[in-house]
C-alpha cells in the first residue's frame, strides 16, 4: 500500500471508531443535502407536471386563420380565402426563431365518404405530418402520415372515431379501400376518440389525408385555411406570434396601417404568471437549501476546528511518530471530505423520501432522475474539501512540541 | 556518536515576554549509552528532548543525530528522521483511545517510505517483545498503566530506531510496573541502542551509565566539562 492509501486506511477506521463524533459532523451536511435534494425532486417534478399540461391543452400551439379577426367568429362557414399559401408555412418554419413545428391545413366541409354500402358525410382535412405532434394526438389503429405519403401525393386516409365507427362498425378499417369523391383511398389509420372541443368542432366527425393530396387531387386549389405551429419556449409565446404576425404582413404586402388578412391565435389564456411562479418559487427553494448547505459546511468547519484543537496530543504524537504536516493535512482533509460524503448520502435519502412522501399525499409533484443524488454529492464533496481546509491547515501548523510539552512534568 | 550537542540555544516569545530556556547546553552520547536527564521543572529537560527529538529547532548552537546534521532539514526529512531513527516513549503513554493494542503499535508504519505489507508481523513481534501479545486487540482502557507504556515501547520499536528518547517514562506508573519497565530498557541497551531518558526519580537515574542535570537551561558541571554527572545517589537535583 502506498502512504497516501495506508493514511486514508486509518482515516476510515478512526471514523468508524469514533461514531458518535463522525456522526455529529454529517448531521449538519446531511440538513442542508436534505433540503437540497428534495428541492430537486419536486422542482424536477413540478416542471414535469408543466410541461404535461402545456402538452394536454395545447398550451405550446400558436394558430394562424385566414381571413381577419371578423371571420374568426364564423366558425360555420368556411373561409374559402386565398391568402394563405404553402409558401408561407415554410417560411414561418424558416425564418421564425422558436418555432418547432410546422402544419400547413386546408378543409373543407361536406365530403363524402363511402365503403360498399356505407357512406359518412363530413369534413376532410388535408394536413402535413408534423400535424399530429403539434395537436397531442395520437392514432388508435394504424399509422400516421409520412412524408413519402406527402411526396407521392398519395391517396391514403386517416379517419375520424366515428367515421370509422359509421363506415367500419365491425373495426378493421385499416387497409380498406374507401371512395371520396370519384376516387380510392387507402385507410391508412383510425384516430383516438377525441370528443367535442370548446369551439363546437367534433374531432372524431372528420377525415384526414397528406395536404399535398388534398391540394391537388381533392380541393384542387393551393390556399390553406389554417396554419398550425407548435413553439419550442412557451414563455416567448406572444413573442413569437408577433414576428408571425409580421412576417405575414410583409409576405401578404399589407401596409402599415392595413388590416391583416389573417388571424393569430394563441393561447391568450395561458397563465404566463402561473408558470413564472413555479419557477420562482422551484428558485427560492434552491435559494433555500444552498443556505442550508453552506450551514451544513460551516457547522463541519467549527466541529472540525475544535477537533484540531481537543486532539492537539493526537496531532503532536503522529508528528512524533514521523507524521509531515502534509500527511495531518490530507488526514483532517480526508476526514471532513468523507465526514460531508456519509452526510450527504444520509441528506439525499431523507431528502427523496420527503419529496416522495409529499409527492404520495398530493402536496406537490415529484420525479426523481439521477440529478439530484449528482448534485447532492458533487456539492457534499466540494463542501467538503472547502470547509476542511481550514481546519486541516490548522492541524498541519501545529507545532509538535507545543502539543507534546503540555505533558511533561 | 549517537548524539553531538553543542551550545544549544531556545528561546520562547509569549507577547513581548521572552523566556530563555536553554542557554547553551553541550554534551554527548555515544551509541548504546544510556543517559538520564534530571533537573526542577522549567530547567529545559523537555524542551532539549524536544530538540534532541527533532520536534523542534534550537535558535543556537548544533545538533548531529547519528553524524547527520538536521539544522537546515526541512519538514519532510525532520519527519523521516523521527519515523526511522527516533522511538519515543512518553509519560501519558499517548495511545490512540478507540485503537487496539496491535493498530497503535502500527502507527508509526503509515508514515514509512517502505512499502511492505508485512506491518502486521512486525507489529506482533514488537508486542511479543514486551510480553503482550496475548493483549494485541484490547484497546487501552482495558489494560494496565504498566501494559499501556509497554504497548507504548512496542510502538516506539517497530521500525528499530537506533535512538530512545522517554520523557518520564514510569511517572505514571507503580513501582513494580516501572521496574518492569527498566527492565525492558536496559534490554535494549544490551541490544545496542541509545536511550536518553528524563526523569526526576534518582533511582530510575541509577540505572542508566550517566546522568545530566540541569538547572536553569545550562547543564550543571560537576566534573569535566561535557561528561555530565556520575551516579551519586541522592544528589539529583542539586547543583
Amino acid at each position: 500500500m502506498t502512504r497516501s492509501q495506508r493514511i486514508a486506511t486509518d482515516v476510515f477506521a478512526s471514523l468508524r471508531a469514533h461514531t458518535q463524533r463522525t456522526f455529529l459532523m454529517m448531521l449538519g451536511v446531511a440538513v442542508g443535502v436534505a433540503v437540497l435534494s428534495a428541492a430537486i425532486v419536486i422542482g424536477q417534478g413540478t416542471e414535469r407536471r408543466i410541461m404535461d399540461l402545456v402538452a394536454k391543452h395545447g398550451l405550446d400551439m400558436l394558430m394562424v386563420r385566414a381571413g381577419g379577426e371578423v371571420q374568426v367568429f364564423a366558425p360555420q362557414a368556411d373561409r374559402g380565402l386565398a391568402v394563405l399559401v404553402e409558401a408561407d408555412a415554410r417560411a414561418i418554419e424558416a425564418e421564425i426563431p422558436g418555432v418547432r413545428l410546422v402544419s400547413a391545413v386546408q378543409n373543407q366541409r361536406d365530403v363524402t365518404v363511402v365503403y360498399e354500402d356505407r357512406s359518412a358525410t363530413t369534413r376532410a382535412f388535408g394536413v402535413e405530418p408534423n400535424w399530429m405532434d403539434i395537436r397531442h394526438r395520437d392514432t388508435a389503429e394504424g399509422a400516421f402520415l409520412s412524408e413519402r405519403d406527402m411526396d407521392a401525393m398519395a391517396r391514403v386516409v386517416m379517419l375520424g372515431a366515428k367515421v370509422a365507427r359509421a363506415l367500419f362498425p365491425e373495426g378493421g378499417a385499416v387497409g380498406r379501400t374507401v371512395r371520396i369523391g370519384n376516387d380510392p383511398f387507402t385507410v391508412k389509420g383510425v384516430m383516438i376518440e377525441m370528443g367535442v372541443n370548446a369551439g363546437g368542432d367534433d374531432w372524431d366527425d372528420r377525415i384526414v389525408v397528406p395536404f399535398a393530396t388534398s391540394s391537388r387531387r381533392m380541393f384542387n386549389r393551393p390556399y390553406l385555411e389554417q396554419i398550425v405551429i407548435q413553439v419550442s419556449d412557451v414563455g416567448a409565446m406572444l413573442e413569437t406570434a408577433e414576428r408571425v404576425r409580421n412576417l405575414l404582413r410583409v409576405r401578404h404586402a399589407i401596409a402599415p396601417g392595413e388590416q391583416d388578412d389573417f388571424f393569430v391565435r394563441g393561447a391568450e389564456d395561458l397563465e404566463n404568471a402561473s408558470l413564472e411562479t413555479s419557477s420562482t418559487l422551484f428558485a427560492l427553494s434552491m435559494a433555500v437549501a444552498i443556505i442550508a448547505l453552506l450551514a451544513g459546511g460551516l457547522m463541519i468547519m467549527n466541529l472540525m476546528l475544535a477537533a484540531v484543537s481537543q486532539r492537539a496530543h493526537e496531532i503532536g504524537l503522529r508528528r512524533a511518530m514521523g507524521a509531515r504536516s502534509s500527511d495531518i493535512q490530507r488526514q483532517f482533509l480526508l476526514e471532513s471530505l468523507l465526514v460531508a460524503l456519509g452526510g450527504g448520502v444520509l441528506g439525499v435519502t431523507a431528502g427523496v423520501a420527503v419529496a416522495l412522501g409529499l409527492a404520495a399525499a398530493g402536496v406537490a409533484s415529484s420525479q426523481i432522475t439521477w440529478v439530484p443524488f449528482a448534485v447532492a454529492l458533487g456539492s457534499c464533496a466540494l463542501i467538503g474539501l472547502l470547509f476542511g481546509l481550514h481546519p486541516a491547515g490548522k492541524a498541519a501548523r501545529l507545532e509538535p512540541a507545543t502539543t507534546l510539552r503540555q505533558t511533561a512534568a | 556518536m549517537m548524539i553531538e550537542v553543542e551550545g544549544l540555544t531556545k528561546s520562547y516569545r509569549k507577547g513581548s515576554a521572552v523566556t530563555e530556556v536553554l542557554k547553551g547546553v553541550s554534551f554527548q552520547a555515544a551509541r548504546g549509552e544510556f543517559v538520564a536527564v534530571m533537573g526542577r521543572s522549567g530547567s529545559g529537560k523537555s524542551t532539549l528532548l524536544n530538540i534532541l527529538g527533532l520536534l523542534d529547532r534550537p535558535d543556537g548552537g548544533r545538533y548531529r543525530l547519528d553524524g547527520a546534521d538536521f539544522s537546515t532539514a526541512d519538514d519532510d526529512a525532520l519527519s523521516a528522521a523521527r519515523n526511522r531513527k527516533i522511538g519515543f516513549v512518553f509519560q501519558q503513554f499517548h495511545l490512540l483511545e478507540r485503537a487496539s493494542a496491535l493498530r497503535n503499535v502500527m502507527l508509526p508504519l503509515l508514515y514509512c517510505d517502505d512499502e511492505s505489507d508485512a506491518g502486521a508481523t512486525r507489529a506482533e513481534q514488537a508486542l511479543a517483545s514486551v510480553g503482550l501479545s496475548h493483549r494485541a486487540h484490547h484497546l487501552p482502557g482495558e489494560l494496565s498503566g504498566g501494559e499501556q507504556q509497554r504497548v507504548a515501547i512496542a510502538r516506539a520499536l517497530i521500525n528499530s530506531p537506533a535512538l530512545i528518547l522517554a520523557d518520564e517514562p514510569t511517572g505514571n506508573l507503580d513501582a513494580q510496573a516501572g521496574k518492569e519497565i527498566l527492565d525492558i530498557f536496559r534490554r535494549l541497551i544490551a541490544e545496542g541502542r541509545t536511550i536518553v531518558l528524563i526523569t526526576h526519580d534518582t533511582g530510575v537515574a541509577s540505572c542508566a551509565d550517566r546522568t545530566l542535570v540541569l538547572d536553569a537551561g545550562c547543564i550543571v558541571p560537576s566534573s569535566p566539562a561535557g561528561a555530565g554527572v556520575s551516579r551519586a545517589p541522592g544528589s539529583g537535583g542539586r547543583a
